[in-house]
């Protein structure tokens, strides 16, 4: 199998570029992270990217493969064109070949606030929440913060540093949603204004990358219907 | 929150509520259209019929509203140098002005 994967070592001085591997001999059902295993172990001990579980749930290894953002451990072989081109996520500064500086992705999900406020005293045993309540949260709790979608939005690309992004959005709507959350009118008064929220413009690249299968657009429009029933 | 700080969602809600208008005044004209305009002095007492005439102007501020936030949002999207943005905002700002005028007057000398 031919690869072409990106290269930028910030020692070396020179430009980043695209470096050709081919290998063979991948079992029925490999995984791109397996590949990029074998190549760094037994063709190119230099070549950097992130990775842990290797199973889709720490978020660690999403890159842009053949044009689309997706985590390398659970996408085949077997149903990506070769030559296979592997890029860092888009839009991210690159610290090294496949790693990029992940700042911004982290910033913007901080400022969503993204745990529980409750302004009551807390109960003495647990929170409650009704089956309904809870089933509210399916959909959203899922996400790892792989960053595939934030990084596949052009409004990330122009405005990582005010636009929320939809990895974000979508964990600001995670909390909005919680039946146990009471700063819904705080969460929404921070998401005003042009910038953080209203950079969407619903063209669902986030939707269709999701490796979880999540829907930030749904969320993003859901807080869009719930700043709105505050205000009539 | 109020509507004064609502810098966000009022720009969206115009362009959303303007999109459904403009659709149905589109859709209505093509029916009426295609239903046939036989000449110019048709055309113009086809616009001087009041209701017709009232929906059409709301047609072209509706029109205007819907690009004035679209242009912005993508001037905003693309254009940083504030200098530039400024000039550009200006730039739509007063051709959208000018078609409004021009809109209106064409509008009311119909309807008068």
């Amino acid at each position: 199998m031919q690869f072409l994967i990106y290269r930028y070592d910030p020692d070396d001085g020179r430009e980043p570029r695209m470096q050709a591997y081919e290998l063979d001999g991948f079992d029925a059902g490999a995984k791109l992270l397996d590949a990029l295993l074998r190549i760094k172990a037994e063709l190119d001990p230099s070549l950097s990217f992130r990775r842990s579980c290797g199973e889709g749930v720490c978020g660690s290894d999403a890159l842009n493969i053949n044009g689309r953002n997706g985590l390398a451990c659970v996408t085949s072989l077997a149903e990506l064109a070769q030559p296979v081109t592997i890029r860092p996520l888009p839009g991210q500064p690159v610290i090294r070949d496949l790693v990029v500086d992940m700042s911004q992705f982290y910033h913007q999900y901080r400022a969503v606030k993204p745990w529980l406020t409750v302004h009551d005293p807390a109960p003495e045993t647990e929170y409650r929440q009704t089956p309904a309540e809870r089933a509210r949260l399916d959909g959203l709790y899922e996400c790892i913060l792989c960053g595939c979608c934030s990084t596949a939005c052009p409004s990330f690309w122009w405005n990582p540093d005010k636009f929320r992004g939809p990895a974000a959005l979508l964990q600001a709507w995670r909390f909005l949603a919680d039946s146990r959350d009471q700063a819904t009118a705080e969460r929404l008064a921070e998401l005003e204004g042009p910038y953080r929220l209203f950079r969407c413009h619903s063209i669902m690249n986030c939707t269709d990358v999701c490796p979880k299968g999540l829907n930030p657009t749904r969320a993003i429009g859901k807080i869009k219907q719930l700043m709105l029933k505050h205000l009539v | 929150m109020s509507w004064r700080a609502a810098s966000g969602l009022r720009p969206w809600l115009l362009q959303r509520l303007s999109a459904v208008y403009l659709a149905a005044y589109l859709l209505f004209s093509v029916v009426v259209w295609v239903g046939g305009v036989a000449d110019f002095h048709h055309w113009q007492a086809w616009f001087a019929q009041p209701l017709v005439n009232a929906a059409s102007l709301l047609f072209l501020v509706a029109l205007l509203g819907h690009a004035w936030v679209g242009t912005r949002d993508i001037l905003m999207d693309y254009v940083k140098p504030v200098g530039w943005r400024f000039a550009l905002l200006s730039l739509f700002g007063l051709a959208f002005l000018i078609s409004l005028g021009l809109g209106l007057r064409g509008l009311l000398q119909v309807g008068a």
